[in-house]
């Protein structure tokens, strides 16, 4: 029988008080471990993103090329720097791309874009491109069709080629999917009938049903009825190597869509050789290498060992051609505190509070242990083990369910659908799956005894200064 | 041998407006084995010398010496220590942890103390055996009766083998059967161990069975009958 076992059956005395505590603790933390599961599953499909998606792990340009973007621009000793590159230990892949500024036609509109002309077999070895082709979004470009194009779903809707319309098959999909005969029946008012924009769809999805319609039924009805004008053409010019405009025709073979409509903006894809044709010389332009290593922390080793037989060209890591997903990793730590340290100070208060209440109803008994003999620093020891197996097991309790229900919505994902395109906007996914690291169990642990201790010395100090002497009074 | 001496002990309390001298010159010796109560009109001050004695409250003048040390030249902390390793105490209500069983609470004195858990167990039961309690060792006070409780107070208080135990009106909660028991008990604990008893009482009945009888007046000292 130690002290920390009379602490622990003290916790019980007044089961229904210690209860609510304990409650408020595991609640607290199971929103603190969902919170920080949001933020952290964000981060690292972010950064997986911007990684596999857009940057790769280490990028080489030519330093002018940085500053102007400009067609002859190319990487200088491009043979040499690949053989260094090759020898690379840390190599997982490489590619090569021709980087060109563009005005992208339909016959419908136009918007400017960046024509990477890449090989895009090689393609696959370093980025994810090829497995965000959008569902009835085609095909990735292959070699066979020197013409392909790929461009994205943002793409696609700023140069007019999304289409709506309601066909047999459509009618057929949704009738699977037990959309009310009633709906269906409106919608076949419309049938094959070609809806030249987003806008224009949902006008008419806005003039034949009600809210209450749209919400159950509007996402799928807009999802089956999208038809993307693939095979069309679509015109860029740009500035050749003597800076005359030229134009080429490429066909929509595919359309993708990543979680970052900034990169799907002015993303789109062509085969370096066609591309090559366009600009003259007779040699493809190689405006940027694209690195993936084995592990994502040789980064800053890799580029160091380039930037020595970089000359003239700059190496870069993804945390400087990514910054805002190398700032919120980098910043993970700090939103730790600020999540749980919110949490933390708000239970203080409660914990306080009860354990204070807790000693004025033992005023007497502790006197009488003072005065039998339990000296100051054992019952310090015993109030602050109070306190802290309180919150400790609220704490336990928050930690082992909040792992649980993000285990579970790791697998399942949450959606935000209301602000999906906001986050989107900004280059994060509108369904985010939540993961929690063994490491912030660590620190959540850390930070709830840490709190608990804290917590304690206030009503540990009051119990302190209690006099043995009230033990004896009778009153 | 002596193992307790008061010398002129004065407990004045200027707090009210007006001065109460609780504890007026009180000087007395006690031995090894006593059995003395501590009697006298409400407010004659025995409380208060009580807790002079355990060193629980500082005297305003005089000096209170326990097995050779003066309590004055202790500092607070040591105090504490120095009350567990030397008296025994058992009040008149509040004595026991509620959240302990009998034998934790008896254990309680020995544990702070770090005896050995075999030697710990074996005085546990020996103590509670001999209040009459051997089987009731595993009751939490609230399953026990007012006397009851009283008795594991005792055993408590001689658990750590004390130089004396002080106990201020132990009875005064109890009914007169259990009051004259928990007075049996007390004094064949007494004899056994050898340990002396200091207990303040207004029952005439629990005076009765003390050997020595020291009475109060106005914080004074005016009687002092060894029976024995
Ligand atoms: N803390 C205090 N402050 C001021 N006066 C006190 C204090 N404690 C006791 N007194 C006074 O000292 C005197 C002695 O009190 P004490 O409690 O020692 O008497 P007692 O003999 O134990 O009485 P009782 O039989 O009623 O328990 C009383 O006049 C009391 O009012
Ligand atoms: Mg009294």
């Amino acid at each position: 029988m130690m002290i920390w076992s009379i602490a622990w059956k003290n916790l019980w005395r007044n089961r229904k008080r210690s209860l609510v505590v304990i409650v408020a603790v595991t609640i607290g933390i199971i929103s603190g471990v969902l919170l920080v599961g949001i933020m952290e599953g964000w981060i690292n499909q972010r950064l997986h993103d911007a990684i596999y998606n857009e940057v790769s792990h280490v990028q080489i340009h030519n330093k002018e090329y940085l500053k102007n973007e400009e067609i002859d621009l190319t990487i200088k000793n491009y043979d040499q720097l690949t053989n260094g590159i090759d020898s690379l230990k840390e190599l997982a892949g490489r590619v090569n791309r021709t980087r060109i500024f563009a005005m992208a036609n339909t016959p419908w509109a136009n918007t400017g874009v960046i024509i990477y002309g890449v090989d895009p077999e090689k393609e696959r070895q370093v980025t994810e491109i090829y497995k965000k082709i959008v569902p009835g979004g085609g095909r990735y470009p292959d070699k066979q069709s020197p013409a392909d194009i790929l461009i994205s779903d943002k793409t696609a809707g700023l140069l007019k080629l999304k289409q709506y319309i309601i066909t047999d098959g459509v009618i057929a999909k949704l009738k699977e999917e037990r959309i009310r005969a009633d709906i269906l029946a409106k919608l076949e008012k419309h049938k094959d009938k070609r809806f030249r924009s987003p806008g224009d769809f949902r006008e008419m999805l806005k003039q034949e049903f009600n809210k209450r319609e749209l919400d159950k039924a509007g996402r799928l009805i807009t999802e089956y009825a999208l038809d993307y004008r693939l095979r069309n053409k679509i015109q860029v010019t740009f500035s050749d190597l003597r800076g005359t405009p030229v134009q080429g025709i490429f066909r929509v073979c595919g359309i993708y869509k990543t979680t970052n409509t900034g990169f799907d903006q002015t993303a789109v894809f062509v085969n370096a050789g066609e591309l090559a044709k366009l600009y003259g010389g007779g040699e493809i332009l190689n405006h940027e290498i694209s690195i993936l290593l084995k592990n994502i922390d040789d980064a800053g080793v890799v580029r160091d060992k380039l930037s020595r037989i970089a000359d003239g060209n700059a190496v870069m890591t993804w945390k400087e051609l990514a910054p805002d997903a190398a700032l919120m990793h980098d910043f993970m730590i700090i939103y730790y505190f600020i999540f749980i340290g919110i949490i933390m100070l708000a239970l203080a208060f409660g914990i306080i509070n009860t354990m204070l209440m807790s000693i004025l109803e033992r005023t007497k008994e502790l006197g009488m242990l003072m005065a039998i003999g339990m000296n100051r620093r054992r019952i310090f020891q015993m109030i602050m083990l109070e306190t802290v197996f309180l919150t400790l097991v609220g704490a336990v309790a928050g930690m082992f369910s909040g792992w649980i229900i993000t285990e579970i919505l790791g697998k399942t994902g949450i959606h935000f659908s209301g602000w999906g395109e906001g986050f989107e906007a900004m280059g994060f996914a509108a369904k985010v799956y939540p993961v929690v690291s063994f490491g912030f169990f660590v620190f959540v642990t850390a930070m709830v005894v840490a709190t608990a201790i804290i917590s304690s010395l206030w009503p540990a100090r009051k119990a302190l200064r209690l006099n043995p002497l009230e033990a004896l009074r009778t009153d | 041998m002596k193992i307790l001496e008061l010398k002129n002990v004065n407990k004045i309390y200027n707090s009210t407006e007006v001065k109460v001298h609780a504890v007026n010159n009180v000087s007395l010796d006690f031995e090894e084995a006593e059995f003395a109560a501590i009697v006298g009109p409400s407010g004659s001050g025995k409380t208060t010398l009580l807790n002079l004695i355990g060193g629980l409250d500082m005297p305003t003048s005089g000096e209170i010496i326990i097995d050779g040390t003066n309590l004055a030249e202790l500092k607070p902390s040591q105090l504490i220590d120095f009350r567990l390793n030397n008296i025994g105490f058992v009040f008149q209500s509040y004595n026991l942890v509620p959240v302990l069983t009998a034998r934790e609470n008896v254990e309680f004195i020995m544990t702070l103390q770090k005896w050995p858990k075999q030697k710990k167990d074996e005085r546990t039961l020996e103590l509670l055996t001999a209040v009459g309690l051997g089987d009731r060792i595993n009751s939490r006070p609230a399953k026990l009766s007012g006397g009851q409780q009283q008795r594991v107070a005792v055993a408590r208080a001689l658990a750590s083998r004390p130089k004396f135990v002080l106990a201020d009106e132990p009875t005064a909660n109890l009914d007169s059967r259990a009051a004259t028991n928990l007075l049996e008990i007390m004094k064949k604990l007494n004899q056994e161990e050898r340990i002396t008893f200091i207990f303040s009482t207004h029952d005439p009945r629990v005076v009765k069975m003390a050997h020595r009888i020291i009475t109060l007046e106005d914080g004074k000292v005016v009687s002092d009958d060894n029976r024995e």
